[in-house]
Protein backbone atom coordinates (compact mmCIF):
# COMPACT_ATOMS: atom_id res chain seq x y z
CA UNK A 1 0.00 0.00 0.00
CA UNK A 2 2.80 2.20 1.12
CA UNK A 3 4.72 1.90 -1.87
CA UNK A 4 1.94 2.17 -4.49
CA UNK A 5 0.95 5.06 -2.54
CA UNK A 6 4.66 6.60 -3.42
CA UNK A 7 4.57 5.98 -7.20
CA UNK A 8 1.08 7.65 -7.08
CA UNK A 9 2.15 10.45 -5.10
CA UNK A 10 5.64 10.87 -7.35
CA UNK A 11 3.07 13.04 -9.84
CA UNK A 12 2.81 15.38 -6.46
CA UNK A 13 6.25 15.24 -6.23
CA UNK A 14 6.67 16.18 -9.76
CA UNK A 15 5.01 19.00 -9.73
CA UNK A 16 6.01 20.19 -5.95
CA UNK A 17 9.74 19.84 -7.64
CA UNK A 18 8.94 21.84 -10.84
CA UNK A 19 7.31 24.59 -7.98
CA UNK A 20 10.93 24.96 -6.56
CA UNK A 21 12.65 25.37 -9.92
CA UNK A 22 9.90 28.14 -10.98
CA UNK A 23 8.99 29.57 -7.64
CA UNK A 24 12.20 30.10 -6.26
CA UNK A 25 13.03 33.02 -8.46
CA UNK A 26 10.31 34.92 -6.92
CA UNK A 27 11.48 34.49 -3.73
CA UNK A 28 15.48 35.18 -4.17
CA UNK A 29 15.60 35.82 -8.13
CA UNK A 30 17.06 38.82 -8.00
CA UNK A 31 19.07 38.69 -5.27
CA UNK A 32 21.36 36.04 -6.95
CA UNK A 33 21.17 37.46 -10.11
CA UNK A 34 22.06 40.92 -8.64
CA UNK A 35 25.53 39.29 -7.15
CA UNK A 36 23.96 40.68 -3.44
CA UNK A 37 23.71 37.24 -1.75
CA UNK A 38 25.00 33.82 -2.79
CA UNK A 39 22.92 31.01 -4.30
CA UNK A 40 23.84 28.25 -1.87
CA UNK A 41 23.60 30.15 0.95
CA UNK A 42 20.30 31.91 0.02
CA UNK A 43 18.82 28.15 -1.43
CA UNK A 44 19.36 26.20 1.71
CA UNK A 45 18.27 28.92 3.89
CA UNK A 46 14.94 29.04 1.77
CA UNK A 47 14.35 25.06 1.81
CA UNK A 48 14.36 25.28 5.68
CA UNK A 49 11.49 28.10 6.13
CA UNK A 50 9.70 26.15 2.88
CA UNK A 51 10.11 23.00 5.03
CA UNK A 52 8.79 25.02 8.15
CA UNK A 53 5.95 26.58 6.26
CA UNK A 54 4.70 23.68 4.75
CA UNK A 55 4.35 21.64 7.59
CA UNK A 56 2.90 24.04 9.89
CA UNK A 57 1.29 26.33 8.21
CA UNK A 58 0.05 24.41 4.51
CA UNK A 59 -3.16 23.32 5.84
CA UNK A 60 -5.57 26.51 5.53
CA UNK A 61 -5.24 26.87 1.47
CA UNK A 62 -4.88 23.02 1.20
CA UNK A 63 -9.05 22.64 2.89
CA UNK A 64 -10.24 25.18 0.34
CA UNK A 65 -8.47 23.27 -2.53
CA UNK A 66 -10.37 20.57 -0.67
CA UNK A 67 -13.71 22.12 -0.84
CA UNK A 68 -13.09 23.14 -4.67
CA UNK A 69 -12.59 19.30 -5.43
CA UNK A 70 -12.25 16.23 -2.86
CA UNK A 71 -10.27 14.11 -5.02
CA UNK A 72 -11.31 10.65 -3.53
CA UNK A 73 -9.47 8.02 -5.62
CA UNK A 74 -5.62 8.06 -5.62
CA UNK A 75 -5.68 7.23 -9.54
CA UNK A 76 -7.57 10.49 -9.81
CA UNK A 77 -5.02 12.16 -7.58
CA UNK A 78 -2.00 11.17 -9.17
CA UNK A 79 -3.79 12.58 -12.71
CA UNK A 80 -4.78 15.65 -11.63
CA UNK A 81 -0.76 16.19 -10.18
CA UNK A 82 0.34 15.05 -13.37
CA UNK A 83 -1.89 17.32 -15.45
CA UNK A 84 -1.14 20.09 -13.40
CA UNK A 85 3.32 19.37 -13.76
CA UNK A 86 2.33 18.74 -17.10
CA UNK A 87 0.60 21.98 -18.12
CA UNK A 88 3.31 23.88 -16.34
CA UNK A 89 6.19 22.20 -18.15
CA UNK A 90 4.74 22.84 -21.73
CA UNK A 91 3.79 26.13 -21.31
CA UNK A 92 7.48 26.92 -19.87
CA UNK A 93 8.79 25.46 -22.44
CA UNK A 94 6.84 27.74 -25.05
CA UNK A 95 8.17 30.48 -22.62
CA UNK A 96 5.08 31.75 -20.64
CA UNK A 97 5.08 32.27 -17.14
CA UNK A 98 2.94 29.81 -15.64
CA UNK A 99 0.89 30.11 -12.13
CA UNK A 100 1.24 26.38 -10.50
CA UNK A 101 -1.80 27.25 -8.55
CA UNK A 102 -3.99 28.21 -11.75
CA UNK A 103 -2.89 24.04 -13.67
CA UNK A 104 -3.76 22.47 -9.96
CA UNK A 105 -7.07 24.38 -9.82
CA UNK A 106 -7.92 23.80 -13.73
CA UNK A 107 -7.18 20.28 -13.14
CA UNK A 108 -9.11 19.73 -10.12
CA UNK A 109 -12.29 21.02 -12.38
CA UNK A 110 -11.25 18.74 -14.60
CA UNK A 111 -11.65 15.78 -12.46
CA UNK A 112 -14.71 17.17 -10.94
CA UNK A 113 -16.39 17.17 -14.37
CA UNK A 114 -14.94 13.30 -15.17
CA UNK A 115 -16.20 12.37 -11.87
CA UNK A 116 -19.46 14.06 -12.56
CA UNK A 117 -19.23 15.56 -9.18
CA UNK A 118 -20.46 19.10 -8.90
CA UNK A 119 -17.64 22.36 -8.44
CA UNK A 120 -18.37 24.50 -5.81
CA UNK A 121 -18.94 27.30 -7.86
CA UNK A 122 -18.45 29.31 -4.66
CA UNK A 123 -15.08 28.12 -3.87
CA UNK A 124 -14.43 28.46 -7.10
CA UNK A 125 -15.63 32.35 -7.88
CA UNK A 126 -13.54 32.83 -4.29
CA UNK A 127 -10.69 31.40 -5.83
CA UNK A 128 -10.72 32.94 -9.25
CA UNK A 129 -11.50 36.67 -7.63
CA UNK A 130 -7.85 36.48 -5.71
CA UNK A 131 -6.26 35.87 -9.31
CA UNK A 132 -7.35 39.56 -9.77
CA UNK A 133 -7.11 40.42 -6.17
CA UNK A 134 -3.10 39.05 -5.33
CA UNK A 135 -1.53 41.05 -7.70
CA UNK A 136 -3.71 43.90 -7.54
CA UNK A 137 -2.79 43.77 -3.56
CA UNK A 138 0.68 43.08 -4.13
CA UNK A 139 1.00 45.75 -6.52
CA UNK A 140 -0.62 48.33 -3.86
CA UNK A 141 1.84 47.18 -0.70
CA UNK A 142 4.68 47.14 -3.35
CA UNK A 143 3.87 50.86 -4.20
CA UNK A 144 3.42 51.36 -0.05
CA UNK A 145 6.39 50.07 0.46
CA UNK A 146 8.42 52.03 -2.12
CA UNK A 147 6.77 54.95 -0.91
CA UNK A 148 7.83 54.05 3.07
CA UNK A 149 11.71 52.73 1.86
CA UNK A 150 12.17 55.82 -0.18
CA UNK A 151 11.06 58.44 2.51
CA UNK A 152 13.26 56.25 5.15
CA UNK A 153 16.56 56.18 3.05
CA UNK A 154 16.01 60.24 2.18
CA UNK A 155 16.00 60.95 5.94
CA UNK A 156 18.46 58.56 7.77
CA UNK A 157 21.49 59.83 5.48
CA UNK A 158 22.48 56.19 5.82
CA UNK A 159 26.48 55.97 3.50
CA UNK A 160 25.48 53.95 0.49
CA UNK A 161 27.80 51.00 1.69
CA UNK A 162 25.87 50.73 4.91
CA UNK A 163 22.53 50.69 2.76
CA UNK A 164 23.82 48.01 0.83
CA UNK A 165 24.68 45.59 4.27
CA UNK A 166 21.36 46.35 5.21
CA UNK A 167 19.77 45.42 1.94
CA UNK A 168 21.32 42.26 2.06
CA UNK A 169 20.88 41.04 5.16
CA UNK A 170 17.06 42.28 4.19
CA UNK A 171 17.39 39.79 1.32
CA UNK A 172 18.47 37.08 3.24
CA UNK A 173 15.53 37.54 5.34
CA UNK A 174 12.83 38.36 3.54
CA UNK A 175 13.51 35.25 1.42
CA UNK A 176 13.58 33.09 4.45
CA UNK A 177 9.65 34.60 5.31
CA UNK A 178 9.01 34.39 2.05
CA UNK A 179 9.82 30.94 1.79
CA UNK A 180 7.64 30.22 4.70
CA UNK A 181 4.80 31.94 3.04
CA UNK A 182 5.45 30.13 -0.10
CA UNK A 183 5.78 26.58 2.03
CA UNK A 184 2.40 27.49 4.00
CA UNK A 185 0.57 28.72 0.86
CA UNK A 186 1.35 26.66 -1.98
CA UNK A 187 2.50 23.03 -0.23
CA UNK A 188 -1.36 22.40 -1.44
CA UNK A 189 -0.60 22.73 -4.63
CA UNK A 190 1.83 20.50 -5.02
CA UNK A 191 -0.09 17.47 -3.01
CA UNK A 192 -2.95 19.07 -1.38
CA UNK A 193 -5.28 16.67 -3.81
CA UNK A 194 -3.63 13.29 -1.66
CA UNK A 195 -4.60 14.54 1.65
CA UNK A 196 -7.98 12.83 0.93
CA UNK A 197 -6.42 9.39 0.26
CA UNK A 198 -2.86 10.19 2.72
CA UNK A 199 -2.28 6.75 4.03
CA UNK A 200 0.43 7.65 6.98
CA UNK A 201 0.49 7.31 10.12
CA UNK A 202 0.78 9.67 12.78
CA UNK A 203 4.41 10.52 14.11
CA UNK A 204 5.40 11.10 17.14
CA UNK A 205 8.85 12.48 18.02
CA UNK A 206 9.72 12.66 21.73
CA UNK A 207 8.90 15.93 23.27
CA UNK A 208 8.82 18.02 20.23
CA UNK A 209 5.35 16.73 19.44
CA UNK A 210 3.65 14.48 16.97
CA UNK A 211 3.24 15.14 13.34
CA UNK A 212 -0.27 14.30 11.46
CA UNK A 213 -0.42 12.00 8.69
CA UNK A 214 -1.61 15.43 7.00
CA UNK A 215 2.10 16.86 7.96
CA UNK A 216 3.72 14.09 6.86
CA UNK A 217 2.82 14.40 3.57
CA UNK A 218 3.19 18.00 3.36
CA UNK A 219 6.64 17.54 4.52
CA UNK A 220 7.13 15.09 1.32
CA UNK A 221 6.42 17.80 -0.70
CA UNK A 222 8.44 20.07 0.76
CA UNK A 223 11.21 18.56 0.52
CA UNK A 224 10.44 18.01 -3.39
CA UNK A 225 10.41 21.54 -3.66
CA UNK A 226 13.26 21.75 -1.61
CA UNK A 227 15.37 19.38 -4.59
CA UNK A 228 13.57 21.35 -7.20
CA UNK A 229 15.00 24.74 -5.75
CA UNK A 230 18.54 22.99 -5.45
CA UNK A 231 18.47 21.24 -8.55
CA UNK A 232 17.51 23.57 -11.06
CA UNK A 233 16.36 27.01 -9.80
CA UNK A 234 19.78 28.38 -10.13
CA UNK A 235 19.46 28.06 -14.78
CA UNK A 236 15.91 29.51 -14.27
CA UNK A 237 16.99 32.44 -12.06
CA UNK A 238 20.31 32.64 -15.04
CA UNK A 239 17.34 32.70 -17.73
CA UNK A 240 14.76 34.55 -16.46
CA UNK A 241 16.72 37.40 -15.09
CA UNK A 242 15.53 40.81 -15.03
CA UNK A 243 13.66 40.82 -18.42
CA UNK A 244 10.26 42.18 -17.04
CA UNK A 245 11.77 45.23 -15.81
CA UNK A 246 15.50 46.85 -14.50
CA UNK A 247 15.69 46.63 -10.88
CA UNK A 248 18.01 48.44 -8.20
CA UNK A 249 19.11 45.75 -5.26
CA UNK A 250 16.47 48.03 -2.91
CA UNK A 251 13.50 47.53 -5.78
CA UNK A 252 14.00 43.59 -5.65
CA UNK A 253 13.73 43.81 -2.26
CA UNK A 254 10.24 45.71 -1.74
CA UNK A 255 8.88 43.06 -4.57
CA UNK A 256 9.85 40.20 -2.41
CA UNK A 257 9.13 41.60 0.91
CA UNK A 258 5.42 42.51 -0.70
CA UNK A 259 5.16 38.91 -2.52
CA UNK A 260 5.80 37.75 1.25
CA UNK A 261 3.21 39.97 2.90
CA UNK A 262 0.43 39.10 0.41
CA UNK A 263 0.98 35.17 0.26
CA UNK A 264 0.92 35.14 4.02
CA UNK A 265 -2.02 37.12 4.05
CA UNK A 266 -3.60 34.50 1.95
CA UNK A 267 -2.04 31.39 4.26
CA UNK A 268 -2.18 32.56 7.49
CA UNK A 269 -5.03 30.71 9.04
CA UNK A 270 -4.52 32.62 12.82
CA UNK A 271 -4.57 36.05 10.26
CA UNK A 272 -7.42 34.58 9.45
CA UNK A 273 -9.06 33.98 12.48
CA UNK A 274 -8.37 37.31 13.99
CA UNK A 275 -9.80 39.32 10.87
CA UNK A 276 -12.84 37.31 11.26
CA UNK A 277 -12.95 37.63 15.25
CA UNK A 278 -12.48 41.22 15.01
CA UNK A 279 -15.85 41.51 12.83
CA UNK A 280 -12.81 42.65 9.88
CA UNK A 281 -13.19 41.50 6.28
CA UNK A 282 -10.53 38.50 6.05
CA UNK A 283 -9.03 37.07 2.60
CA UNK A 284 -9.52 33.40 1.57
CA UNK A 285 -7.02 31.18 2.64
CA UNK A 286 -6.18 30.21 -1.13
CA UNK A 287 -3.04 28.80 -2.81
CA UNK A 288 -2.00 32.30 -4.91
CA UNK A 289 0.45 32.43 -7.36
CA UNK A 290 3.91 33.86 -5.86
CA UNK A 291 4.95 34.82 -9.75
CA UNK A 292 1.68 36.88 -10.14
CA UNK A 293 2.53 38.40 -6.73
CA UNK A 294 5.60 39.15 -7.79
CA UNK A 295 4.57 40.37 -11.32
CA UNK A 296 1.90 42.80 -9.61
CA UNK A 297 4.68 44.16 -7.19
CA UNK A 298 7.29 44.71 -10.33
CA UNK A 299 4.32 46.50 -12.36
CA UNK A 300 3.24 48.75 -9.43
CA UNK A 301 6.78 49.78 -8.70
CA UNK A 302 6.96 50.57 -12.80
CA UNK A 303 3.67 52.22 -12.87
CA UNK A 304 4.99 54.54 -9.46
CA UNK A 305 7.98 55.26 -11.78
CA UNK A 306 5.71 56.26 -15.15
CA UNK A 307 5.55 52.81 -16.27
CA UNK A 308 8.35 53.71 -19.21
CA UNK A 309 10.78 51.16 -17.31
CA UNK A 310 8.20 48.33 -17.73
CA UNK A 311 8.32 45.73 -20.90
CA UNK A 312 4.35 45.59 -21.86
CA UNK A 313 4.95 43.11 -24.28
CA UNK A 314 6.37 40.83 -21.66
CA UNK A 315 3.30 41.58 -18.81
CA UNK A 316 0.78 40.58 -22.11
CA UNK A 317 2.37 37.41 -22.55
CA UNK A 318 1.84 37.01 -18.68
CA UNK A 319 -1.90 37.57 -18.91
CA UNK A 320 -2.52 35.13 -21.60
CA UNK A 321 -0.20 32.28 -19.47
CA UNK A 322 -2.80 33.01 -16.65
CA UNK A 323 -5.41 32.34 -18.71
CA UNK A 324 -4.46 29.54 -20.81
CA UNK A 325 -2.91 27.44 -17.81
CA UNK A 326 -6.30 26.55 -16.28
CA UNK A 327 -7.75 25.71 -19.65
CA UNK A 328 -4.75 23.33 -20.95
CA UNK A 329 -4.53 21.59 -17.36
CA UNK A 330 -8.49 21.34 -17.35
CA UNK A 331 -8.17 19.39 -20.86
CA UNK A 332 -5.11 17.46 -20.20
CA UNK A 333 -6.95 16.14 -16.82
CA UNK A 334 -10.25 14.92 -18.13
CA UNK A 335 -8.57 13.27 -21.46
CA UNK A 336 -5.89 11.26 -19.42
CA UNK A 337 -8.52 10.14 -16.66
CA UNK A 338 -10.41 8.90 -19.29
CA UNK A 339 -7.22 6.90 -20.32
CA UNK A 340 -6.50 5.93 -17.49
CA UNK A 341 -10.20 4.60 -16.10
CA UNK A 342 -10.60 2.96 -19.47
CA UNK A 343 -7.18 2.08 -20.90
CA UNK A 344 -5.20 0.71 -17.65
CA UNK A 345 -8.11 -0.01 -15.62
CA UNK A 346 -7.75 2.32 -12.66
CA UNK A 347 -10.21 3.79 -10.55
CA UNK A 348 -10.19 7.79 -10.38
CA UNK A 349 -12.96 8.28 -8.56
CA UNK A 350 -15.16 6.87 -5.70
CA UNK A 351 -18.79 7.54 -6.25
CA UNK A 352 -20.43 9.29 -3.02
CA UNK B 1 24.96 40.81 20.15
CA UNK B 2 27.41 43.80 20.22
CA UNK B 3 30.53 41.89 18.92
CA UNK B 4 28.35 40.36 15.78
CA UNK B 5 26.82 43.74 14.60
CA UNK B 6 30.93 45.13 15.02
CA UNK B 7 32.34 42.19 12.72
CA UNK B 8 29.50 42.98 10.04
CA UNK B 9 29.86 46.45 9.65
CA UNK B 10 33.24 46.67 10.33
CA UNK B 11 34.32 46.32 7.12
CA UNK B 12 32.17 48.45 5.83
CA UNK B 13 32.71 51.29 8.31
CA UNK B 14 36.42 50.95 7.29
CA UNK B 15 35.89 51.64 3.68
CA UNK B 16 33.54 54.61 4.55
CA UNK B 17 35.96 56.09 6.35
CA UNK B 18 38.56 55.64 2.84
CA UNK B 19 35.89 57.08 1.13
CA UNK B 20 35.49 60.30 3.56
CA UNK B 21 39.42 61.01 3.58
CA UNK B 22 39.67 60.61 -0.06
CA UNK B 23 36.99 63.84 -0.10
CA UNK B 24 38.85 65.05 2.32
CA UNK B 25 42.43 65.02 0.01
CA UNK B 26 40.49 67.25 -2.41
CA UNK B 27 39.82 69.55 0.24
CA UNK B 28 43.21 69.29 1.70
CA UNK B 29 45.24 69.20 -1.86
CA UNK B 30 42.56 72.17 -2.51
CA UNK B 31 43.54 74.68 0.44
CA UNK B 32 46.87 73.91 -0.64
CA UNK B 33 46.82 75.03 -3.64
CA UNK B 34 46.27 78.51 -3.08
CA UNK B 35 48.13 78.65 -0.35
CA UNK B 36 51.26 77.37 -2.69
CA UNK B 37 49.87 80.02 -5.27
CA UNK B 38 50.45 82.69 -2.68
CA UNK B 39 53.40 81.96 -1.22
CA UNK B 40 54.62 81.34 -5.36
CA UNK B 41 53.69 84.79 -6.05
CA UNK B 42 55.52 86.04 -3.09
CA UNK B 43 58.71 84.35 -3.02
CA UNK B 44 59.17 82.39 -6.24
CA UNK B 45 61.17 79.06 -5.91
CA UNK B 46 61.77 79.11 -2.24
CA UNK B 47 62.11 76.90 0.55
CA UNK B 48 58.36 78.05 1.89
CA UNK B 49 57.12 77.29 -1.89
CA UNK B 50 59.07 74.11 -2.13
CA UNK B 51 57.44 72.82 1.33
CA UNK B 52 54.01 73.73 0.04
CA UNK B 53 54.45 71.69 -3.04
CA UNK B 54 55.62 68.94 -1.41
CA UNK B 55 52.62 69.12 0.55
CA UNK B 56 50.63 68.67 -2.50
CA UNK B 57 52.82 65.87 -3.66
CA UNK B 58 51.86 63.79 -0.09
CA UNK B 59 48.50 64.31 -0.53
CA UNK B 60 48.52 63.03 -3.87
CA UNK B 61 50.63 60.14 -3.18
CA UNK B 62 48.29 59.44 0.12
CA UNK B 63 45.21 59.77 -2.14
CA UNK B 64 46.33 57.26 -4.93
CA UNK B 65 47.24 54.53 -1.73
CA UNK B 66 43.20 55.53 -1.21
CA UNK B 67 42.20 54.78 -4.58
CA UNK B 68 43.77 51.79 -4.39
CA UNK B 69 42.64 50.59 -1.45
CA UNK B 70 39.30 51.01 -2.02
CA UNK B 71 38.93 49.93 -5.13
CA UNK B 72 40.31 46.60 -3.97
CA UNK B 73 38.30 46.43 -1.08
CA UNK B 74 35.22 46.64 -2.82
CA UNK B 75 36.11 44.09 -4.82
CA UNK B 76 37.16 41.46 -2.33
CA UNK B 77 34.16 42.17 0.01
CA UNK B 78 31.61 41.90 -2.90
CA UNK B 79 30.01 45.68 -2.13
CA UNK B 80 27.53 47.76 -4.17
CA UNK B 81 27.71 45.07 -6.64
CA UNK B 82 25.04 47.28 -8.78
CA UNK B 83 27.21 50.72 -8.46
CA UNK B 84 30.53 49.15 -7.89
CA UNK B 85 31.75 50.13 -11.24
CA UNK B 86 30.37 54.11 -10.87
CA UNK B 87 31.74 54.15 -7.47
CA UNK B 88 35.24 53.20 -8.96
CA UNK B 89 34.99 55.48 -11.56
CA UNK B 90 34.29 58.35 -9.16
CA UNK B 91 37.16 57.86 -6.73
CA UNK B 92 38.98 57.69 -10.27
CA UNK B 93 37.84 60.99 -11.21
CA UNK B 94 38.42 62.53 -7.92
CA UNK B 95 41.95 61.07 -8.02
CA UNK B 96 42.75 62.78 -11.05
CA UNK B 97 41.83 66.04 -9.99
CA UNK B 98 43.98 66.01 -7.20
CA UNK B 99 46.84 64.83 -9.36
CA UNK B 100 45.75 67.77 -11.41
CA UNK B 101 46.58 70.16 -8.33
CA UNK B 102 49.83 68.70 -7.91
CA UNK B 103 51.32 68.59 -11.66
CA UNK B 104 50.49 72.00 -11.85
CA UNK B 105 52.13 72.78 -8.34
CA UNK B 106 55.14 71.30 -9.43
CA UNK B 107 54.79 73.13 -12.93
CA UNK B 108 55.58 76.43 -11.19
CA UNK B 109 58.34 75.01 -9.32
CA UNK B 110 60.23 73.71 -12.02
CA UNK B 111 59.44 76.49 -14.82
CA UNK B 112 59.24 79.24 -12.25
CA UNK B 113 57.30 82.07 -14.47
CA UNK B 114 58.02 85.26 -14.27
CA UNK B 115 53.81 86.70 -13.83
CA UNK B 116 53.91 90.40 -14.45
CA UNK B 117 52.40 92.38 -11.45
CA UNK B 118 49.21 93.13 -13.88
CA UNK B 119 47.97 89.55 -14.52
CA UNK B 120 48.97 88.81 -10.66
CA UNK B 121 45.33 89.34 -9.71
CA UNK B 122 43.52 87.57 -12.42
CA UNK B 123 45.72 84.57 -11.81
CA UNK B 124 44.58 84.74 -8.05
CA UNK B 125 41.22 84.78 -9.02
CA UNK B 126 41.28 81.78 -11.32
CA UNK B 127 43.07 79.82 -8.51
CA UNK B 128 40.93 80.56 -5.99
CA UNK B 129 37.65 79.83 -8.49
CA UNK B 130 39.16 76.11 -9.71
CA UNK B 131 39.69 75.41 -6.08
CA UNK B 132 36.46 76.41 -4.60
CA UNK B 133 34.98 74.34 -7.83
CA UNK B 134 37.41 71.16 -6.85
CA UNK B 135 35.82 71.56 -3.21
CA UNK B 136 32.63 71.77 -3.93
CA UNK B 137 32.75 68.99 -6.40
CA UNK B 138 34.25 66.58 -3.15
CA UNK B 139 30.90 67.91 -1.13
CA UNK B 140 28.97 66.91 -3.96
CA UNK B 141 30.84 63.94 -4.22
CA UNK B 142 30.52 62.82 -0.75
CA UNK B 143 26.47 63.88 -0.73
CA UNK B 144 26.26 60.69 -3.52
CA UNK B 145 27.53 58.29 -0.70
CA UNK B 146 24.96 59.90 2.46
CA UNK B 147 22.46 62.15 1.22
CA UNK B 148 22.40 62.05 -2.90
CA UNK B 149 19.52 64.58 -2.62
CA UNK B 150 21.83 67.29 -2.22
CA UNK B 151 24.31 66.16 -5.19
CA UNK B 152 22.47 68.21 -7.69
CA UNK B 153 23.07 71.54 -5.57
CA UNK B 154 26.38 71.52 -5.22
CA UNK B 155 26.80 70.23 -8.76
CA UNK B 156 25.18 73.59 -9.82
CA UNK B 157 27.95 75.57 -7.78
CA UNK B 158 30.15 73.25 -9.88
CA UNK B 159 29.37 74.39 -13.26
CA UNK B 160 28.81 77.63 -12.06
CA UNK B 161 32.43 77.83 -10.88
CA UNK B 162 33.76 76.50 -14.09
CA UNK B 163 32.16 78.65 -16.15
CA UNK B 164 33.49 81.42 -14.16
CA UNK B 165 37.06 79.97 -14.57
CA UNK B 166 36.37 79.91 -18.13
CA UNK B 167 35.92 83.65 -18.55
CA UNK B 168 38.95 84.45 -16.32
CA UNK B 169 41.08 81.86 -18.12
CA UNK B 170 39.68 83.49 -21.65
CA UNK B 171 40.71 87.54 -20.28
CA UNK B 172 43.94 86.42 -18.93
CA UNK B 173 45.09 85.06 -22.20
CA UNK B 174 43.74 87.26 -24.07
CA UNK B 175 44.92 90.40 -22.05
CA UNK B 176 49.13 88.16 -22.35
CA UNK B 177 48.77 87.51 -26.16
CA UNK B 178 47.97 91.81 -26.72
CA UNK B 179 51.31 92.54 -23.88
CA UNK B 180 54.50 93.21 -25.58
CA UNK B 181 55.97 90.30 -23.81
CA UNK B 182 58.61 87.87 -25.46
CA UNK B 183 56.67 85.35 -27.31
CA UNK B 184 57.92 82.66 -25.72
CA UNK B 185 57.01 84.17 -22.04
CA UNK B 186 53.16 84.46 -23.76
CA UNK B 187 53.44 81.05 -24.36
CA UNK B 188 54.35 80.05 -21.56
CA UNK B 189 52.25 81.87 -19.30
CA UNK B 190 49.61 80.40 -21.99
CA UNK B 191 50.10 76.93 -20.88
CA UNK B 192 49.87 77.36 -17.27
CA UNK B 193 46.57 79.23 -17.45
CA UNK B 194 45.39 76.83 -19.12
CA UNK B 195 47.00 74.24 -16.84
CA UNK B 196 45.05 75.54 -13.78
CA UNK B 197 42.12 75.84 -15.88
CA UNK B 198 42.31 72.17 -16.53
CA UNK B 199 41.52 71.62 -12.93
CA UNK B 200 38.21 73.10 -13.19
CA UNK B 201 37.87 71.35 -16.36
CA UNK B 202 38.25 67.88 -14.34
CA UNK B 203 35.99 68.97 -11.39
CA UNK B 204 33.47 69.32 -14.43
CA UNK B 205 33.94 66.00 -15.80
CA UNK B 206 33.52 64.21 -12.41
CA UNK B 207 30.14 65.90 -11.44
CA UNK B 208 28.92 65.07 -15.08
CA UNK B 209 29.15 61.38 -14.66
CA UNK B 210 28.48 62.12 -10.55
CA UNK B 211 24.70 62.77 -12.15
CA UNK B 212 24.34 60.09 -13.97
CA UNK B 213 25.20 57.71 -11.36
CA UNK B 214 22.94 59.81 -9.34
CA UNK B 215 20.09 58.76 -11.29
CA UNK B 216 20.74 55.16 -11.25
CA UNK B 217 21.11 55.19 -7.44
CA UNK B 218 17.86 56.13 -7.26
CA UNK B 219 15.86 52.88 -5.89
Amino acid sequence: MELSYLFYLSSGLFLGWSLGANDASNIFGTAVGSKMVRFTTIALISCFFIILGSVYGGSGTSQTLGSLGAVNALAGAFMVALAAALAVYSMARTGLTVSSSQAVVGAIIGWNIYAGKPTDLEVLAQICSTWTICPLLSGVVAVLLYGLFKKTLQYSHLHLLMQDQITRIGLVVTAAISAYALGANNIANAVGMFVESCPFKPIHIGNVGTFTPEQVLFFLGAVAVSVGILTYSKKVIMTVGNNLMKMTPISAWIVVLAQAIVLLLFSSVSLHNWLEAHSLPALPLVPVSSTQAVIGAIVGIGLLKGGRGINWAIVGKIIVGWVAAPVISLTICFISLFFLENVFNQIVYLPD
Amino acid sequence: MFNVKISLFSGTRELEHKIDLMHDKVIESAMYFKEAFAIFLKEKRSTSYRRASKKIKNIESQADDLRREIESSLYAQNLIPDLRADVLQLVENIDKVINEFDEVAHKFYIEQPDIPLQYQEDFKVLVHQVSDCAENMAIASRAFFRDFATVRDYSQKVYFLEHESDKTWAKLKQNVFDSDMELAHKIQLNMLIGDVADVADKAEDCIDALLIFTIKRDI
